[in-house]
């Protein structure tokens, strides 16, 4: 990213993107770091895979913020299609332009060429990112690209190859800056080899009770160091029992924000049943509690389901 | 503390890169050139010195999935465990020799049983041998291309209620229409249409390999290799008492390869059944993974089992909330004299979408025919 466009990414080390992203208060593993690393040196998207509420999305964020940039977020939805994430033309002003014309004859010279200017354009979050300015390079998030279709995929490859953009009637827009781009998937369904083939890949596992005690201590203001680690443990032990949906690190802030806020200072298992809907959001998950042994859970032993 | 790298000079780094990705590329992963040059552009900025970095480096450039993660690790350390020594083709002919006699010593001891008749089952012996599957795989059937094309087609796709522009088609799209004729001063003068889209399906198959399935070998190759070929996207796991996924491996072109690399890697192959154990494994993994409306699990299994009834249904009652539908094909389904008598079979049951026959080319047919109603 450096070479061609005099900009030097400031991680001309692993360790400077584990400092930086500390700097931000994300607690990054090795892999994630380098990953994130060779991302500007080569140039490529990185694609995060990992369970729901890992940290996929916070990791576009913490990079926006490290390098000082406009974070451009694309969610992905199943329908999502070029016009609404490329450009599109602002109908309404352009029809109110050609009525306005039909009312004045003096408007009416060089109305085509008008009503398909800059003026009348939209610019939607693909474009955004390719017209970015500088001098640093925008972050372009494409969020859970899984549960786009798999013809918006295969648009996307284009424009991550180039990042270029043809607009029939303005032009060629080829990007000074090519972004940064971070997309994420909850793995709902297969991608396509071509993008994956173009992409960095990295799974971001659960974190271990040690690295989610870090996350809970930088990320929740004022929590005890003790209160800290019981979460952790009690976390790390819900996510080994067979629950429909296990709960993720932003489950873990929530908890312990829940805790903070409630005035808690140690779990019992009174506790842990009380706030379970801060963690677990299934009915039958909730009920699955009544057959854990919570008092080990809390202990950090492993626990299993009794019938 | 950053460990180092078994690879000490420059030249070595290159010699067992290009090594390696030849390794990574033979077990299935989806080395391309381009991928090779990537690798070799990010060993410049970073310090490969560090064997976690040189792992790593070389991981992020060639998995593209979870799956893909761990095979490469696999890759990675078995490289490293046993020194690269180029196959001759006698090792690979004494392999083979091997598993052949490792084979018939087994079937010898538990001696040839006609699964139709007798329901044998071998649950909770834990079988960890080799099983030659070149010898069961039928070279002279029939061909199955065409119906599991058809078959493919039936389960992987199905009409959505969005819809995308076609030149075609008798719905028309108002907004459209109305946004291409401005340049007509918004009189209608051509129409936009539009035509439902084809939503793709998720197949999970889930093939038990255990003793008592072992008559049915040639067919469920067959049906599997296929599937997996037509539907690059599905996932392919074998059970008996464990669960192996085999979808890396059935995507080869090269069917002997394959049943190589199977019989190589699937070491509990006409094993006990644990149905239960088996279906709660896919619970916990790649059930997970995807949206329920667009999962299909096709189970391929007689439904003779020694594990946990209640197991069975505890897993199915909560693969049913992760699928869309559950399709059971059972084998023995075909013999005129079938009863749901299986413990197994009798506690899935109730949970089954669509119970259908499949034994042969024949019974695939009207196993297809039946799919239709599937969407």
């Amino acid at each position: 990213m450096s070479d061609s466009i005099g900009w030097q990414h400031p991680f001309s080390q692993v360790e400077d993107v584990e400092r930086l992203f500390d700097g931000a208060d994300y607690v990054a593993d090795r892999p994630l770091c380098l990953t994130t690393k060779l991302a500007f040196d080569l140039q490529k998207p990185v694609l995060l895979e990992g369970e729901a509420g890992v940290g996929k999305t916070e990791v576009a964020k913490v990079l926006a913020k490290v390098l000082d940039t406009p974070l451009i977020r694309l969610q992905c939805y199943e329908g999502l299609d070029a016009s609404s994430t490329l450009y599109e033309w602002n109908y309404a002003r352009q029809i109110l332009q050609i009525r306005l014309a039909e009312a004045d004859a003096s408007r009416r010279e060089g109305l085509e060429d008008s009503i398909f200017g800059e003026a009348f354009l939209f610019d939607r979050p693909l474009l955004q990112a390719i017209r970015h300015p500088g001098p640093r390079p925008a972050v372009l998030l494409i969020d859970e690209i899984d549960r786009a279709d798999e013809e918006f995929e295969a648009f996307l490859l284009e424009i991550l190859s180039d990042f270029q953009v043809t607009i029939p009637e303005l032009g060629t827009f080829t990007a000074e800056q090519p972004p940064c781009v971070v997309l994420t998937s909850n793995r709902t369904r297969e991608l396509n080899d071509a993008l994956k083939r173009r992409c960095l890949y990295l799974w971001i596992d659960y974190p271990t009770p040690e690295k989610e005690r870090e996350i809970i201590l930088r990320r929740v203001p004022g929590i005890e160091a003790e209160l800290a680690r019981a979460v952790a443990t009690v976390m790390g032990g819900l996510r080994a029992v067979d629950f429909y949906k296990r709960p993720g690190v932003a489950e873990s802030l929530d908890w312990a924000r829940a805790l903070l806020g409630l005035d808690i200072t140690e779990i019992v298992p009174e506790v842990v049943r009380e706030t379970a809907g801060v963690v677990l959001k299934y009915h039958d998950d909730v009920l699955k509690l009544d057959k854990l042994d919570l008092d080990a859970l809390i202990a950090g032993r492993t626990v299993e389901m009794q019938d | 503390m950053a460990s180092p790298s078994p690879v000490t000079s420059a030249e070595s780094l290159v010699r067992h890169t290009l090594a390696l990705c030849q390794t990574a590329r033979a077990a299935g992963l989806a080395v391309t050139p381009a991928r090779e040059i990537d690798i070799f552009r990010a060993l410049k900025s970073i310090d490969w010195h560090d064997a976690g970095d040189y792992r790593l480096v070389l991981r992020t450039n060639l998995a593209s999935g979870r799956a893909d993660e761990i095979l490469f690790d696999r890759v990675f350390d078995t490289y490293w465990g046993e020194p690269a020594e180029p196959e001759s083709g006698d090792t690979i002919l004494a392999r083979s020799e091997m598993i052949r006699g490792s084979l018939d010593a087994g079937r010898s001891r538990e001696g040839h049983r006609d699964m139709l008749t007798e329901a044998a089952s071998f649950a909770g012996e834990e079988v960890t041998r080799s099983s030659n599957l070149l010898m069961r795989w039928d070279s002279d059937a029939p061909p199955l291309e065409k119906v599991i094309r058809e078959l493919a087609r039936r389960l992987a796709t199905r009409p959505s209620r969005r819809t995308h522009p076609a030149s075609h088609g008798r719905r028309i799209d108002l907004r459209r229409s109305v946004r291409r004729n401005i340049r007509h001063g918004l009189e209608l003068v051509e129409l936009s249409r539009v035509v439902s889209k084809v939503r793709k399906t998720r197949i999970v198959m889930l093939c038990d390999v255990s003793g008592s399935m072992d008559v049915f070998n040639p067919f469920l190759l067959q049906l599997m290799f296929g599937l997996q070929q037509t539907l690059r996207n599905s996932r392919t796991f074998v059970f008996s008492t464990r669960v192996s996924e085999i979808s890396a491996m059935l995507r080869r072109r090269n069917i002997e390869e394959t049943l190589e690399e199977i019989s190589r890697t699937v070491r509990h192959w006409s094993g006990g059944t644990d149905i239960g154990a088996a279906l709660g494994e896919l619970n916990r993994t790649v059930l997970r993974e995807g949206t329920s409306r667009s999962t299909v699990l096709i189970v391929i299994s007689d439904g003779y089992d020694n594990g946990e009834t209640q197991r069975i249904e505890r897993e199915l009652e909560s693969a049913r909330r992760r699928i869309r539908t559950l399709v059971w094909i059972n084998p023995m389904y075909g013999a005129t004299t079938f009863t749901v008598r299986a413990a197994g079979m009798r506690a899935a049951m109730p949970y089954i979408d669509h119970f259908l026959p499949a034994f042969n080319a024949k019974a695939l047919h009207i196993l297809v025919k039946g799919l239709i109603k599937i969407r």
